[in-house]
């Protein structure tokens, strides 16, 4: 499968009144065509920052790289300048944020909104960029585009407004599409339906999605692969399955038990203890390490190499070491490896 | 059959009212809420439930309809005595934890502030060490008392939110989407602290979200709202397993689960209000489809859903 973008090694700090913070520490992964990436993590675990660096969104006076590329099209876009970039942004990388009231300009009618990125980076008239919009908005399923186009952002509902927000990030047949959170804020019934207009849609155009949300939910229904992110890092990375019914790192184990299933019974929640690291003074060792129970002596001394799993599927944690101890994940956990081929708890195709 | 806290008889919530832009919000709702549970308000952003949450708890004066607190009005005129009695067994969570707790008062103050109001502790001695047992309640430390609330993180925060609405030692607790503001480790987390603390103290809960597994697993009995009236109303299990109004099929059938092979399957079933096909005629309104089990529906559709019920049997 062709790469469209690849991260390699990639660290970036934050200089803050407290000290060096660092956000992103050494992070790689590479982006095929025309799948989604489901990057998920909690709050503070680099999942934004990462995306916000490839869109070189971040403040420049506060950010810096420390180390490593982002290549797209055969060029670094952390060694692009400004103009150049802009080039790229809405154009073959566009955006998708969280609240679509604050990305929307409530000033501005959003037809013009939405022939703004048309017309900056295609060479069409006015008139052809309005029926180009007129187009987008029958595509993403708002009805009357015609009228719509002359009204504003308040005039439109939350759905609606992630609807324009869509159109407008599609307006150029972006290569890549990064969703952030673009869900989160909206109703189950509304998120389903703009989940299903952005699969629709990726079929359509054949973009590649990165999609950020901590929902696993959202990920299981959406997602090709996933990474999942912690204290600055990428800690397991795989197919959807690989994810969800074979996971490896205690982190994963600890997200995916979090969550209450729909047929569980009145059992304790499980909670992951305590915080997330302090990224001013990450860990030396595994940043997890401190969080979590099957932690080992050199957890705490030496952070963990990226082990195989298969080809598609790795996991950065000592735990995959040949001498590691063999160790049982949570129950939750071995039910969900039951129903995974080449995992040791297999059962079979029986059920 | 337990014991009514709360009885919600035809309550009605409209805003502008006699204007071109009268919002009929809560439109009509009746139920009962048992002491010692946890009752689910669950529907889509507009639905009314959080209008319905503030209403009971006095935050608006209800266009119509009555609010029982063991068996005393909530609702009509009262004299600040009553209404500091009222406020003292009734606490509210809210959403936003950032928004809900006054950036300029240290955690002290913030939480001894009901303990104040209502003239609970004996001396100054005695407030600091009820602050302290509260933090330590809601799994903070008496270190945090001198802070201000930017200094925590979000979870931090909305421990900090229920220790204020258990310091006047109330019975009930509105939640208000407590928990949809925060990532999901810590969500188990609150959830958690707040099951163990209605173990230990007895408290009963409304709690609305729109959350429906995390509603699921903390609820004992879910109501469903949809354009400002109640239209399921069941035992949280027995409302999964066997959702009768169309509205709560679609809510149920829109919910994504972490599990990849489920969501390849999952069709999403839309709601349409239309299919009812109610006339005038019709008397719309909660029917006992099976025992606790209620849904909004005209005669003929009662008579339909229990036909159903039976060939199930």
């Amino acid at each position: 499968m062709e790469k469209i973008l690849q991260v390699k090694d990639l660290e970036l700090s934050f200089h803050t009144f407290g000290g060096e913070v660092k956000a992103i520490r050494g992070v790689n992964f590479d982006l095929y065509k025309g799948e989604t990436l489901a990057i998920v993590g909690e709050s503070g675990s680099g999942k934004s920052v990462t995306t916000k660096s490839i869109m070189r969104l971040l403040p420049e006076a506060t950010s810096e790289f420390k180390n490593g590329e982002i290549l797209f099209g055969g060029r670094d876009l952390t060694k692009l300048s400004d103009k150049e970039m802009q080039k790229i942004r809405g154009k073959d990388i566009s955006m998708i944020f969280q609240d679509p009231m604050t990305s929307l300009n409530p000033t501005m009618p959003i037809g013009r909104q939405i022939t703004e990125p048309i017309l900056k980076h295609q060479k069409i008239g006015k008139d052809e960029a309005k029926k180009v919009a007129i187009d987008l908005l029958r595509l993403v399923g708002m009805p009357k585009p015609e009228l719509r186009m002359k009204q504003y952002p308040h005039q439109f509902s939350g759905g609606q407004r992630q609807r324009i927000v869509i159109a407008i990030a599609l307006a150029c047949n972006p290569q890549i599409l990064i969703a952030d959170e673009p869900t989160t804020a909206l109703d189950v019934t509304i998120q389903a339906q703009i989940l299903e207009l952005m699969k629709d849609l990726q079929k359509k155009i054949d973009t590649s999605i990165i999609f950020i949300t901590h929902d696993l939910g959202v990920v299981a229904n959406v997602a090709d692969r996933v990474a999942v992110m912690y204290g600055g890092k990428i800690v397991e990375i795989g197919t959807v399955d690989e994810i969800f019914y074979n996971p490896q790192h205690p982190y994963t184990w600890g997200l995916l038990s979090s969550m209450p299933s729909m047929d569980a019974e009145d059992a304790k929640l499980y909670a992951i203890p305590g915080t997330p690291p302090d990224l001013l003074d990450p860990p030396k060792g595994d940043a997890f390490a401190l969080r979590s129970e099957y932690a080992m002596k050199i957890d705490m001394e030496q952070p963990p190499p990226f082990f195989k799993v298969s080809d598609t599927h790795m996991a950065a944690t000592w735990l995959l070491h040949p001498e590691a101890p063999a160790v049982e994940p949570p129950e939750m956990v071995i039910e969900r490896m039951k129903k995974f081929p080449g995992s040791r708890y297999y059962e079979g195709s029986a059920n | 059959m337990a014991e009514k806290l709360v009885e919600i008889k035809n309550l009605k919530q409209h805003f502008n009212v006699g204007k071109a832009n009268e919002v009929k919000a809560v439109d009509g709702i009746s139920f009962d809420i048992y002491k010692g549970e946890t009752l689910g308000l669950v529907g889509e952003s507009g639905c009314g439930k959080s209008t319905t949450g503030r209403s009971i708890i006095r935050l608006y004066d209800a266009t119509d309809g009555q609010v029982l607190y063991e068996g005393e009005s909530v609702h009509g005129k009262k004299n600040k005595k009553d209404l500091k009695k009222f406020n003292r067994k009734m606490q509210m969570i809210f959403q936003d934890p950032y928004a809900s707790l006054n950036q300029r008062m240290k955690v002290m103050d913030i939480i001894a502030e009901g303990i104040d109001i209502h003239g609970l502790a004996k001396d100054a001695n005695d407030r600091k060490k009820m602050v302290y047992d509260l933090l330590e309640t809601v799994g903070l430390n008496k270190e945090h008392a001198n802070r201000y609330p930017h200094e925590f993180s979000g979870g931090q925060r909305q421990r900090l939110g229920i220790a204020r609405a258990l310091a006047v030692d109330p019975d009930f607790i509105i939640a208000d989407e407590p928990i949809s503001a925060l990532d999901v480790s810590i969500q188990a987390q609150v959830v958690n602290l707040l099951k163990e603390l209605q173990e230990e103290k007895g408290l009963t809960y409304l709690f609305i979200a729109h959350d429906l597994s995390m509603v699921k697993y903390i609820s004992d009995r879910i109501g469903v709202m949809y354009f400002g009236k109640l239209v399921e109303l069941a035992p949280a299990d027995e409302l999964y397993e066997n959702p009768m109004h169309p509205y709560t099929q679609s809510l149920l059938s829109a919910i994504p689960l972490p599990d990849p092979n489920y969501e390849r399957n999952r069709t999403r079933k839309a709601y349409d209000p239309a299919v009812h096909n109610y006339t005038d005629a019709d008397d719309v309104k909660m029917r006992e489809v099976s025992p606790n089990h209620f849904v909004n529906c005209s005669e003929k559709e009662f008579a339909e859903l229990q036909e159903r019920m039976a060939a199930k049997k």
